[in-house]
């Protein structure tokens, strides 16, 4: 029980830790929490499951390319301007959670259906220890990590990377050097939409995704962040593992409702005592 | 003496949804329906903008009264009467948990753990399926066992203006004035020896008191919950009505209850693009009219005055 539970967790913080990259790298950057990335990521799922019949490579690349602009012009449109005319933490979450009912509106009228299932290739399953993992859940641990790595990477070693660090770490000290701020939020805002729609595209294709997914995702991913130290990418992955395998260990003894239970009073008991996190943050709320 | 007039004509307004009763139906039904999230909008009011917590589980302190209240009547068959008591009491223990549980984090940081709780709060309704209901609800005659419809939509009315004139009674007293500059510099409110943790403490309690009676009257008035009702949009739109309506002024939430509640019955005819409207008008209030609806009115209103004096009398 102890080695399936862990396989289990493992592989569901996979999962899990997918909305988490899009908010993460968002709040991590722009310091603005958008409680609307979920919403946008399905409505790219959403534009995904639409031209899957007519190429599955194209379906793919055009929903996340669809998330792009959208997360680009939101932060230049609307969010950059509140930002400088000194708007809060409290006001975005307002401002993010009606871009949200938009979406959600959006999405119940462009698209005929209202729960739709991705059907990407079978990729078929193998067994560890005795517990079948299906290929595509390993597959979805792996892309998450490989782009928090790439993320790191790109912090590191490029110029617009370094940029990203500078405007997160002193935005005053970072548009003294030039860097131009709005122009990283936006790229930044860009990125995490698009992050948040592979996120919704793997759910999606795990398990059913509709409207409401959308504020499942995107509050599950502001909870994991901010439980793993919000804006902090590697806490945040930490956080999906680790809350991976409470939903693993919790499902031997209780059911579904119970488990969503322990989740989230674990996740309050963590903001009480350690408001900053697990690994800690630049940034805090 | 300008306040005061301010006060006392709202709450003439409040008195006003009594006439429906002449109406009756659909039209009393929803004034019922807008009376109990005013409630709600009031407690919001007091306790975001007077007393500046950043508190998101109205959704959780109004249900904890609904649900003592209707636990304890037709599981328990506690009477009437105690079970409302001891709601609204468990809604107001709940505000104080909450507080103290939260009194070390700052900020959002408190936000976001009370919005939490209003995530976590239908799934624990829904966990507690046998007692509950959890999606299907729970229904009960209430008091509608003891009285008509219309006395207790008149009721109903008056509570809700004792409620709002309470809180407006509040803000004038030697404490609701202290909230209000802890509310503006907490650093200083304790420089000068004000032991703000005491009066964050009783705002806290003030708050849970009154969603929890508001959420009491609510399943009274329904005479059904479910965790659908209380789910976490229900905290998003009590927290919405003050900040729409406009924080600084008494009247804010009367405005922003109109706003939250009634636009959405509006937008009925084209359901398909209720929601994107319902998003689109809130983000252009918050953008354009950052103070609210009421103090945008408001300055409309002296400018029109004013305007209106400047034109020279005509003169034969």
């Amino acid at each position: 029980m102890l080695l399936t539970g862990f396989i289990n967790g493992i592989i569901m913080g996979g999962v899990l830790s997918l909305p988490v990259l899009g908010v993460a790298v968002v709040y991590g950057i722009t310091g603005i929490p958008n409680f609307a990335i979920g919403l946008i990521g399905v409505f790219g799922g959403f534009v995904t499951w639409y031209f899957l019949s007519y190429n599955m490579v194209l379906s793919l690349f055009v929903g996340v390319a669809v998330c792009f602009p959208i997360g680009y012009l939101l932060q230049n449109i609307l969010l950059t301007p509140i930002s400088n005319k000194g708007g809060d933490a409290t006001l975005f979450f307002v401002i993010t959670i009606s871009l949200g009912f938009v979406f959600e509106g959006l999405v119940k009228v462009i698209f005929p259906r209202p729960s739709i299932s991705i059907a990407l290739p079978y990729m078929g399953s193998f067994s560890v220890g005795g517990v079948s993992v299906e290929i595509i859940k390993l597959f979805a641990l792996i892309f998450a990590l490989s782009t928090l790595t790439v993320i790191r990477l790109l912090e590191i070693h490029t110029r617009p990377g370094q940029s990203w660090q500078a405007t997160s770490r002193n935005l005053k000290l970072a548009k003294l050097v030039g860097v131009n701020t709005n122009r990283v939020f936006a790229v930044a805002h860009g990125i995490g939409c698009s992050l948040a729609c592979i996120g919704a595209i793997f759910w999606g294709s795990l398990y059913n995704l509709n409207v409401l997914s959308g504020w499942e995702l995107g509050f599950l991913g502001f909870i994991i962040a901010v439980v793993g130290g919000i804006g902090n990418i590697w806490g945040g992955m930490l956080s999906a593992m680790l809350m991976g395998m409470i939903l693993s260990y919790s499902g031997y003894f209780l059911d579904g409702n119970w488990q969503s239970v322990i989740l989230y009073v674990i996740v309050i008991l963590v903001l009480i005592v350690s408001p900053k996190g697990i690994l800690g943050s630049e940034r805090s709320l | 003496m300008k306040d005061r007039f301010k006060y006392l004509s709202t709450l003439f307004i409040l008195l006003l949804p009594c006439l429906l009763v002449l109406v009756g139906g659909y039209f009393q039904e929803v004034a019922g329906h807008v009376l109990l999230f005013l409630i709600q909008g009031y407690v919001a009011w007091f306790l975001l903008y007077k007393a500046g917590q950043p508190f998101f589980g109205y959704s959780v302190t109004m249900s904890l009264g609904a649900y003592g209240t209707i636990v304890l009547t037709e599981i328990y068959h506690w009477q009437l009467l105690v079970s409302v008591v001891m709601g609204t009491l468990m809604s107001c223990v709940m505000g104080i948990g909450i507080f103290l549980g939260t009194c070390r984090a700052k900020g959002f940081y408190v936000g976001m753990a009370s919005f939490l709780l209003a995530i976590l709060f239908p799934k624990v309704i829904d966990a507690l399926k046998p007692i509950t209901g959890g999606r299907n609800g729970l229904y009960f005659d209430g008091v509608y066992a003891l009285m008509d419809t219309n006395t207790y939509y008149l009721i109903l009315v008056f509570f809700t203006v004792a409620i709002v004139g309470f809180f407006f009674w509040l803000m004038t007293t030697r404490m609701g004035q202290t909230l209000i500059l802890i509310a503006e510099n907490d650093q200083l409110a304790q420089a000068v020896g004000l032991n703000t943790f005491k009066y964050k403490l009783v705002a806290y309690a003030i708050m849970g008191l009154f969603s929890g009676l508001g959420g009491a009257l609510y399943v009274n008035y329904h005479g059904f919950i479910s965790s659908v009702d209380i789910e976490v949009f229900t905290t998003v739109y009590i927290y919405f009505i003050p900040l729409l309506g406009g924080s600084r002024v008494c009247y804010g939430p009367l405005i922003g209850t109109i706003i939250v509640i009634l636009v959405p019955d509006l937008f009925a005819a084209v359901e398909r693009y209720q929601r994107i409207l319902f998003g689109l008008i809130f983000i252009l209030v918050l953008v354009f009219l950052p103070d609210g609806v009421g103090p945008s009115l408001e300055r409309f209103w002296k400018q029109l005055v004013r305007a209106f004096r400047k034109v020279p009398v005509a003169t034969n």
